[in-house]
This record gives structure tokens, C-alpha cells and sequence, in this order.
């Protein structure tokens, strides 16, 4: 095994970080470090915090209490500059499915943020989108209208403009949640297949604990608090999920985890 | 009907409509997309009161106009972005007492005064070449901002949060609109007036929401329609005796059902169903 110290700083860094608003803690406490080109899938029940970890890394909100770093920069104080070097796919329904936008469109302001103000996007940048949607296979729908896709394509979509910023870290927040189970299974093929071929960092937020545990390096196991971070094997013990899932945990003798809560999402 | 063109008080009026025209309807693409359409009524209320206090204290109407415009815009953008309350209560709440405010500086005036209700329902005839200069100087701005800032304005109206995510200086991009939205209200409170201004922003950008399904087809379309309505409503007052206003706005609507019934969106949603 290699010593702690031939690590490379991590991308990520909680340090005992508390996030929340004035009386209402979201998360608490939480120590994590995230290295470069990890796969880390973050899991916890519905209102667990995970959306605020999202939050935190894409450097919306800083810590109450404790310290975030990320890349080289302090986000206690919201000044971050790496937001562009983190590709973000919200929760599904944030993209009103109507909106008149092409996918070229779309996946083009993926490089807006690096361009900054006042630059128009190029030949350059209109490369680099084209790039990122060969990438998730959409090129030949460049013109479509987004609203026009499925689903699933949509996601493709908005992962290639995600991609068009040439992020390091791959943030994605709950992306198989309204997809079929096949449809589901390929938007996370997807996401593997770029952590491998791109090399990309990732953190994708989940309910669907089977869905990723075979695919990533370390499972997060969050309810306000870090219960556990570790490969899944070590993460998906029953007396570890039940403490956090309480009686809703249900763990078939195939090994398979069934959360109760888990419909009420649909 | 041609040899209308050769007034001076017709070519200052088709041009104050065209120069209206434009700016609305290239604010309204922003306002449009980004779920904007209820507070710029509001704004359009709050501009008329400040011009009813400017006439009530003697100051300059459009100065006041602006400064209530101003008021309202941040004061409702800085309750959406808090999540305080429900938008459309904050709002609704302003645009009424606005409105109040409106009508209870008309009551403390001494004698009637014709020239409030000039800005109350517009009227694009009675433009002075002061006020063209004016209308032209000021749009010159509005658009040359919205130009400068267009990829950081789409990006807010697709998505604020994301735009934000992504480094882009969304909560900054946000104020910005809102701030344009103020000044293109009072620029075209003098030709459409309050009431109706609203409707110029709104009407374009919608129909031509109905007409395409790319952003900068969008924008293209909506300028098209909102300055062919306004110049065509000009030609339609002036030639029937209609007061402007309407004219123009009635117009915009017409147009509007039409590309509704045409809409290829439409007609792909319908086919989808079967």
C-alpha cells in the first residue's frame, strides 16, 4: 500500500464542516476527502443532506462551522473561483422541458463560465461541444430542440454540457430519478464509461443503492451526519444501513437493498 | 394613406414605435423565459405611480418613474431569490399598492392633469423629438447590455442555478435583467403607457414561443414581430382614429392566437397524444 503522504492533495476536502441556515442544520460535522479520479457514489434517505453536500462543492453555500476546500481554494467565504472546473447535472424537473433551446444550444453554455463575460463562443467552443456530445452519443441530434428528446437523452444532453467545461469533477445529483430501469441503467453506464475514458472525477448523488454499488470506489453514507465512506462493501453492512434507514431497510437474500422510502419519490 | 409619411409628427411617431418595439420585445425573450411576466405588470404600475408623484411634487415624472420601477424590481428579485415568499404574493401585493399610491397622488393634485393620463394609456403620436432622443439614447443602452450580456442571459433563463453552478455571475446576470426590465418600462411609458406596456415585452417573445425551438430564432422572431405590430398599430390608429396603444397591442394579440393555432409545437404535442 502507498503512504498517505505520495497522495496528490485531495479535490475535495470537508473538515468537521457544518452546512445549514441559521437553526436548521443540514449536515453536520462532516469529514471527507475526495481524491482525483475517484468514482464516489453519495447515498442517504430523502432529506439526508445530500443535496446540500452537492451545494457545497459547487461552492453555493460555506461551511457554518469547519472548513471546505476545494482544488486549492477555501470555500469559506463563497469566493471560489473552480466552479467551472466541476460539471453539474441538477435533479431532474429543474429543465422546463418547453424552453426553445437546441441541443447545440444547451450543451454550448457548458462553456460560458470559462469564457466570462463578454467573450462569444467560437469556433473553439463549438468544437469542444460537439466533442462532448459524441461523448454521450447525441452529435446527431445537434439541432434537435431539447424538449423534443426523451428522458434519457435529455440527461445525455445535459451530461455533454456538463462535460463542455472540461471540468475535472463530474457532480451529478440524483440523474436516473423519472427514468425508466433501462434508461437508468444506461445514463449510469454512461457516467462509468467517462469516469474510465476521460479519466473524470465523479460524485453522483443517488437513492438507488444497487444501481451504483458495483460501479463505484467509495459509497457516502450521509443523514445529516457521515455515517460511512468506504469501499461498498464495507459501507453496505446491515448494521450500518440501519442506522440510517431504521425499519425502512429491507436486504434481500441476494444481498440486494431494498429502501422503502424510496417510492415515495415517485 | 401614404401621404401620411410626410408628417413630421408621423415619422417621430413610427420611429418612437419601431425603437419601443424593438426593446420590448428583446427584453421579453428574458422575461419570457425566465418566468418574469408578473413582475414586469407590477413594474409597469409602479413606474405609473412614480410619474403621478413627479407630477404631484413637480419633479421629473420620468426620473420618479424610474426610481419606483427600480424599487419594485429589486425589492421583488431579492424576495425570489430569498425563497421568502411566493412570488406572485409578493407582487401582487406591490402592483396593488403601487397601484394605490398612483391613484391617490392623481386625488392630491389640485386640478386635473391630462398629461398623467398621457402616461397612463400612451400615446405614440404626441411624441416630441426631445423624447424620441431620448427613447432612442436610452434603448441604445438597454440594448447594447442585453447584446454585451446575451450568453449570460440565456444561460439564467434556462437555468439560474445552473449558470451559477458553472461560473458564470448568475445573482449579478439576475439584477441586471431586472434593472433592464425597469428601464425599458419607463422608456416606453410615454407611447404604449403603463397599462399596456406589459403587453409589448410579453406578446412578442410569447408568439414567437409558439414559432420555434431555438433560443436565438426565439430572439430574431420576437424583434420581427414587436416592431411590425408596433409600426403596423401606428398605421392602423392613424389612419383609422384609434387611439395607439390598443391598436398596437390588439395587433400583438391577434398575431399571438394566430401563431398559437399554427404553432408546430402544437401540432407535434397533438401528435404525441395520438
Amino acid at each position: 500500500m502507498r503512504s498517505v503522504n505520495s497522495h496528490p492533495p485531495p479535490f475535495i476536502h470537508f473538515d468537521h464542516a457544518t452546512f445549514g441556515f441559521p437553526g436548521v442544520v443540514a449536515l453536520e460535522d462532516i469529514s471527507l476527502e475526495i481524491q482525483s479520479g475517484e468514482f464516489v457514489g453519495v447515498i442517504g434517505p430523502n432529506g439526508s443532506g445530500k443535496t446540500t453536500l452537492c451545494r457545497a462543492v459547487l461552492g453555493l453555500m460555506a461551511p457554518l462551522k469547519g472548513h471546505l476546500r476545494i482544488f486549492d481554494c477555501d470555500c469559506d467565504e463563497l469566493r471560489c473561483h473552480h466552479r467551472a472546473k466541476i460539471g453539474y447535472l441538477p435533479q431532474k424537473g429543474v429543465v422546463d422541458r418547453n424552453f426553445p433551446v437546441t441541443v447545440l444550444e444547451t450543451v454550448t453554455m457548458g462553456r460560458y463560465g470559462a469564457l466570462g463575460l463578454f467573450k462569444r463562443p467560437g469556433r473553439k467552443d463549438r468544437e469542444i461541444a460537439m466533442e462532448s456530445l459524441a461523448h454521450v452519443g447525441m452529435d446527431m441530434h445537434k439541432d434537435t430542440a431539447l424538449g423534443l428528446l426523451s428522458g434519457g437523452q435529455q440527461q445525455r444532453v445535459l451530461i455533454a454540457r456538463a462535460l463542455a467545461q472540461q471540468p475535472e469533477v463530474l457532480l451529478l445529483d440524483e440523474p436516473t430519478t423519472g427514468l425508466d430501469i433501462t434508461t437508468q441503467h444506461n445514463v449510469v453506464e454512461l457516467v462509468q464509461h467517462l469516469h474510465e475514458e476521460l479519466g473524470l472525477t465523479v460524485l453522483l448523488i443517488t437513492h438507488d443503492i444497487n444501481m451504483i454499488r458495483s460501479r463505484v470506489d467509495r459509497l457516502v453514507l450521509l443523514k445529516t451526519r457521515l455515517y460511512a465512506a468506504g469501499p461498498p462493501a464495507e459501507v453496505l453492512k446491515p448494521d450500518i444501513l440501519s442506522q440510517v434507514y431504521g425499519k425502512d431497510l429491507v436486504i434481500t437474500d441476494k444481498d440486494v437493498v431494498i429502501v422503502e422510502d424510496y417510492h415515495h419519490h415517485h | 394613406m401614404f401621404e401620411l409619411f410626410f408628417y413630421d409628427f408621423m415619422q417621430r411617431s413610427l420611429l418612437a414605435a419601431a425603437l419601443v418595439g424593438a426593446l420590448c420585445s428583446t427584453i421579453g425573450v428574458f422575461v419570457v423565459l425566465r418566468g418574469l411576466a408578473f413582475m414586469g405588470a407590477g413594474t409597469a404600475h409602479a413606474a405609473f405611480a412614480g410619474v403621478a408623484l413627479g407630477y404631484l411634487i413637480g419633479w421629473p415624472p420620468l426620473l420618479l418613474a424610474l426610481l419606483f420601477g427600480l424599487a419594485t424590481v429589486w425589492v421583488t428579485g431579492w424576495v425570489e431569490e430569498k425563497g421568502r415568499m411566493k412570488l406572485d404574493v409578493s407582487i401582487g401585493i406591490l402592483y396593488t399598492a403601487t397601484m394605490a399610491l398612483a391613484i391617490l397622488f392623481i386625488g392630491l393634485m389640485k386640478t386635473y392633469n391630462a398629461e398623467v393620463y398621457g402616461y397612463l394609456f400612451g400615446n405614440v403620436l404626441a411624441v416630441t423629438n426631445e423624447e424620441l432622443l431620448t427613447i432612442a439614447g436610452l434603448s441604445i443602452v438597454v440594448i447594447g447590455a442585453i447584446v454585451l450580456f446575451s450568453k449570460e442571459l440565456y444561460f439564467i433563463a434556462f437555468d439560474q442555478e445552473m449558470a451559477e453552478a458553472s461560473g458564470v455571475p448568475a445573482r449579478r446576470i439576475f439584477f441586471l435583467l431586472l434593472t433592464l426590465v425597469a428601464l425599458t418600462v419607463v422608456i416606453s411609458l410615454k407611447t404604449v403607457g403603463g397599462i399596456l406596456v406589459f403587453a409589448m415585452i410579453l406578446i412578442p417573445a410569447s408568439t414567437a414561443y409558439q414559432l420555434t425551438h431555438s433560443l436565438s430564432t426565439l430572439t430574431w422572431y420576437s424583434i420581427i414581430i414587436g416592431v411590425s405590430c408596433s409600426v403596423g398599430g401606428v398605421l392602423i390608429s392613424s389612419y383609422w382614429d384609434i387611439p395607439s396603444g390598443p391598436a398596437i397591442v390588439l395587433l400583438a394579440t391577434l398575431l399571438f392566437f394566430i401563431a398559437v393555432l399554427l404553432s408546430p409545437k402544437r401540432q407535434r404535442q397533438s401528435l404525441a397524444l395520438n
